[in-house]
């Protein structure tokens, strides 16, 4: 009883660090506005409250149509990679597989590419087209790397899986550097969106991602019994009940479907994927009824941290996204994960 | 409750198991020795519906190739060889996953019974005092135990075991055939090992099967075994090597 407490205590203050780490960076920009001033503006927002006079009337339209998509795609964005993560490293008992390890992310990313060489990404054609297809050649990559495995291996093993995800990362990669050198007119973009960005984002997008990472969350929720069983391997699984064909084909698709969604929208953004279920699962035991929520935030809030760090470093020019996650996340998995280690073998 | 009839299976190409034919009645523990890559865990995967086989494999009576995998999980479970864990599970989630196949409907929830259940076993298996440590941080005879009292928590009328008590030492290996001598016969229930052992086999089985190239050189009560057969399947001279041992036993 007292750890089903603990774990309550532990959610709610991610919960509130999340909340936290949202209005901090909603705040924070160019213009300094207070959390006080922010969460009151928010308020007004969604309840027509009306406002203090003492707030600025140019603030609500620069937090509402400029700070807050950004910082919320941030957060989703987050949340969608670190919940891929964690279900592609339980699915495959792998704690390195990560769905950028697994070519999901070079495969909707060189979707979108394409998009973007063919002129199709701009007005409402291309906010539907553009992750639609990166959506799209996630799952195709997903498909395409389980069904050589299968043909490798009748039965699906995980180290093969691993293997070709690698490969097929690798020169997925290549072939969107060979794109984005073939159309000059687009090399930049395609450059900058290798890296990451959450600059200029539209309502729209944020909803659509929303939608993606609710869906996909509920999903992996329901299958948290399955998640946990199959952590064990694929042998105890099937003896416990588990159906391995059907229910990995469902898990890989939805993390396919809620990272290929995030990546066309902002871009390949590696680590928080890899990192978050490590950090999660050290504080929250194994569980994937706990360790799920509890990446989602702890995810959501990370990228947003990280993206508040991008933008106000360096003004006005911005630091991609994709190195202030390196940059923060290597050296400070490297110390979880070792002093951690000891302190656990004791040694 | 387990009945083989003319069961061949293996990997492609030439079958590694042949016409295989046994079975095994409630309260009864089978045990399957036979040299390396002689098809004991090739047949023992069969049993448990990892492998397709041809032949007929009844378990209750029912045809395995019919059952799915969670009807076949409330029948059977299955323990393996000591495998390291990468998942930091307490002790009582791991073995509250046996509750797997018995959980139902859209939204299962574990109730009153599953955790009395969960509690049983955990002390079948004498791992109580361990119930909320972390699996990865437990010795590999603790760990297998652990998992003795998962496929427990099963309620399965059938444990397969494969080669369970490897890489342990001799006191977890005793306790561990023990526990899971007690469950067969309080609850009449059955078990099938593949076993390393021969000592081990012929002081816990109630029958042994010895296999020689995926067939069976001999299906006998473990205190009938026509000792010679084991000399000419494992191309030793065991009876020998074994006498010879307990003559240095008697000296010390």
């Amino acid at each position: 009883m007292s750890e089903r407490i603990g774990t309550r205590i532990k959610i709610a203050a991610l919960l509130l660090f999340s909340l936290g780490s949202i209005l901090l960076s909603v705040g924070v920009g160019s213009v300094f506005i207070s959390p006080g001033d922010t969460a009151a503006i928010l308020w007004d927002a969604l309840f027509h409250t009306g406002l203090p006079a003492s707030i600025d009337p140019i603030y609500p339209d620069l937090i509402l149509s400029l700070r807050l998509p950004r910082v919320l795609m941030a957060f989703l964005t987050g949340a969608a990679m670190a919940l891929g993560g964690t279900v592609m490293q339980s699915v495959l008992q792998n704690p390195l597989a990560s769905p950028y390890g697994l070519g999901i992310s070079s495969g909707a990313g060189l979707g979108a590419a394409a998009v973007m060489v063919m002129g199709l990404s701009s007005g409402a054609v291309g906010a539907l087209l553009l992750p639609g297809v990166s959506l799209l050649s996630g799952l195709f990559t997903v498909i395409l790397v389980m069904g050589i495995c299968t043909r490798l291996d009748r039965s699906m093993n995980n180290t093969a899986i691993v293997l070709v995800g690698m490969v097929f990362s690798l020169f997925l990669n290549a072939v969107m550097s060979l794109l984005a050198t073939a159309s000059p007119q687009h090399a930049q973009r395609i450059n900058l969106w290798q890296l990451g960005s959450f600059s200029m984002k539209e309502w729209h997008e944020v909803v659509i991602l929303f939608c993606a990472v609710l869906l996909c969350f509920f999903i992996f929720l329901w299958n948290s019994d399955k998640l946990d069983i199959l952590t064990f391997g694929e042998e105890q699984a099937a003896s416990l009940g588990v159906s391995l064909k059907s229910s990995k084909w469902l898990l890989l698709c939805a993390v396919a479907a809620v990272t290929g969604t995030a990546v066309a929208f902002v871009g390949v953004i590696g680590f928080v994927d890899l990192i978050a279920p490590h950090i999660v699962r050290r504080f929250f035991g194994s569980s994937h009824k706990r360790v799920l929520p509890a990446c989602a935030l702890l995810g959501g809030s990370f990228l947003t941290l990280c993206d508040l760090l991008s933008r106000t470093l360096t003004p006005p020019r911005e630091i991609p996204i994709g190195a202030i996650t390196a940059l923060l996340g290597a050296p400070f998995f490297l110390y979880l994960y070792f002093v951690g280690k000891r302190r656990e073998t004791g040694c | 409750m387990l009945s083989v009839k003319n069961v061949s299976c293996g990997y492609g190409g030439s079958p590694v198991v042949q016409e295989m034919s046994f079975s095994v009645r409630a309260g009864e523990i089978l045990g399957i020795l036979g040299p390396n890559g002689c098809g004991k865990t090739t047949l023992l995967k069969a049993l448990s519906g990892l492998l397709p086989a041809s032949g007929e494999i009844l378990l209750c009576q029912k045809p395995i190739k019919g059952l799915s995998r969670l009807e076949i999980a409330k029948k059977a479970a299955l323990v393996t060889q000591l495998s390291p864990v990468s998942f930091s599970y307490t002790v009582y989630e791991t073995v509250e996953m046996g509750r797997y196949a018995h959980r139902s409907g859209l939204f299962p929830r574990t109730g009153e019974r599953d955790r009395q259940i969960v509690l049983e076993s955990l002390s079948r298996t004498g791992v109580s005092e361990l119930r909320d440590r972390p699996v990865t941080t437990l010795s590999g005879g603790q760990l297998q135990r652990v998992f003795l009292a998962r496929a427990f928590a099963q309620e399965p009328q059938i444990i397969l075991l494969d080669e369970p008590t490897n890489h342990l030492d001799l006191g977890f290996q005793l306790s561990l055939m023990e526990d899971l001598r007690a469950w067969v016969k309080e609850k009449e229930r059955c078990a099938v090992g593949v076993l390393h052992d021969i000592n081990l086999a012929l002081r816990f089985a109630d029958r042994i099967l010895l296999m020689d190239q995926g067939k069976a050189a001999a299906l006998e009560n473990a205190g009938n075994l026509d000792l010679s057969l084991i000399d000419k399947v494992y191309q030793a001279q065991i009876q020998d090597y074994m006498k010879t041992s307990l003559e240095l036993w008697r000296s010390c």
